[in-house]
């Protein structure tokens, strides 16, 4: 993009401080940048096949993000995340068989949801001559949702700063109170906690690509069930084992920059995926960028998946229709412009989101209703001053 | 076991890394360009992991989770 000292110099700050990044002596930003961005999300309504009776349309989601950076004194930064969403639409309740033999969907309410979440977080980051250490904590309230959340990490370089290793630890204390419980014998009031630990290992291989590779491992517990489904009970347990690799590439003769990840996952659900991505990020000039990106996703089903409600069960047999539980796999393509005028930026992305079984290389024995479709729309601007 | 053995390979494939090339202070300047970061748009990539986070089963990776929602 267009060469300007200070956002170049804004640019190393901020990959150091947004991730364990590319080894370079730490400093606050020497800039402050406010972001935001809007974004609507929607889901394809469900086909009459899929859903015999009731109403099709599921979630219709408008997201508001606010980001604002700033240094803080010499050795500090300031971080400020601020998130709004209007959700209204439907959400899977119970599955049955249908008349050809194949799963059926209901979706909750005939006259949907309407609800709204609110989130805030506040982070803070102190450099040092070879690394960083920071912190954040969080709040998030949804009219039947609400989560509290801290985190800390620490980096440090090392071998001529050509290496960065990266250390992270965050916990959220989740409270739910489903709504309209006592007409529809709902859980009252139940909680669930979240505890993660992250280690990462970047290298810089040459003077155009760099490497990283990370561990994560999550632990959560307390109640892991949905309390909107007719049935559904889950283990209060689940392990989360994630293992990524982020490569990145620049293009000398194109001016442009080849980004892929890879990860690998599995949760003691019973669940296996494997997700990868890239994206070309091409410069044209200085003021345009231009980025397509390509994501295909591929998940095994949960060990007590079951793509239809058995209701002879006894309820307390772990079982669930959900179907993000469910082998499927998924891809999504999306395209991404970006300018660049003054110390303005303004991003335009779309995104098509398509699930289907028949994209899973695992075997799919209960191939589930109501897989997601879904297209996404974002209009971003950022001011740095 | 196959899992740590994977784990234990890639491990040492990365540390071995550390002996490519020397990259010189002054010599990083392509690598510090925006398009170079492990996240180019902040915003983008935080809405992109919560719709992931709910919509499919698996998460976590690069970055410790954040709160919880009742997305479903």
């Amino acid at each position: 993009m267009k060469a300007r000292p200070s956002r170049s110099l804004l640019a190393i700050s901020t990959t150091a401080l947004a991730l364990p990044g590319i080894a370079i002596a730490d400093a606050p930003p020497v800039n402050s940048s406010l972001s935001y961005q809007v974004s609507n999300y929607k889901e394809d309504d469900l086909s009459r096949e899929e859903s015999p009776f009731g109403d099709l349309g599921r979630y219709d989601i408008d997201v508001h993000q606010f980001q604002f950076i700033s240094p803080l004194g010499r050795n500090f930064s300031l971080q400020v995340d601020a998130n709004y969403e209007d959700i209204s639409g439907a959400s899977p309740w119970f599955t049955t068989i249908g008349p050809s033999g194949s799963p059926i969907v209901s979706l909750s309410g005939a006259s949907g949801i309407e609800d709204s979440r609110g989130e805030l977080s506040v982070g803070t980051r102190y450099y040092l001559e070879n690394g960083s250490i920071g912190g954040n904590i969080g709040y998030s309230e949804e009219n039947d949702y609400r989560a509290t959340y801290g985190g800390i990490n620490a980096e440090r370089h090392f071998n001529n700063d050509l290496t960065t290793v990266s250390v992270s630890l965050s916990y959220s204390s989740d409270d739910i109170f489903p709504t309209d419980a006592e007409i529809f014998n709902r859980v009252i009031s139940e909680d669930k906690s979240s505890t993660s630990a992250v280690v990462s290992i970047s290298q810089i291989i040459n003077q155009v690509s760099t490497f990283q590779t990370a561990f994560s491992i999550t632990e959560q517990s307390g109640f892991l069930t949905d309390p909107y489904k007719l049935i559904d009970t889950r283990p209060d347990n689940k392990t989360q084992i994630a293992w990524s690799n982020s490569y990145r590439r620049y293009i000398r003769g194109s001016d442009a920059a080849w980004h892929v990840n890879y990860r690998f996952y599995h949760d003691d659900f019973g669940v296996t995926s494997h997700t990868a991505d890239m994206s070309w990020h091409q410069n044209f000039g200085n003021t345009i960028q231009v980025i397509p990106m390509l994501r295909y996703y591929n998940q095994s089903a949960a060990d007590f998946f079951t793509n239809v409600d058995d209701f002879s069960r006894p309820a307390t047999d772990f079982q669930s229709s959900d179907y993000r539980l469910s082998a499927f796999g998924a891809i999504s393509a999306g395209l991404t412009v970006k300018t660049t005028v003054g110390d303005w930026d303004a991003t335009l992305t779309g995104e098509r989101y398509l699930a289907d079984e028949k994209y899973s290389a695992f075997n799919v024995s209960q191939p589930s209703a109501a897989l997601i479709r879904y297209f996404r729309v974002s209009l971003g601007l950022d001011f740095s001053f | 076991m196959k899992l740590i053995r994977t784990l234990l390979f890639c491990t040492l494939s990365i540390s071995m890394l550390a002996a490519c090339t020397q990259v010189r202070p002054w010599e990083r300047g392509l690598l510090a360009k925006e398009e170079m970061a492990w996240r180019t748009n902040a915003l983008e990539g935080a809405l992109n992991d919560h719709i992931f986070f709910s919509k499919e089963a698996s998460s976590g990776g690069s970055s410790a989770a954040a709160g919880g929602c009742g997305c479903n």
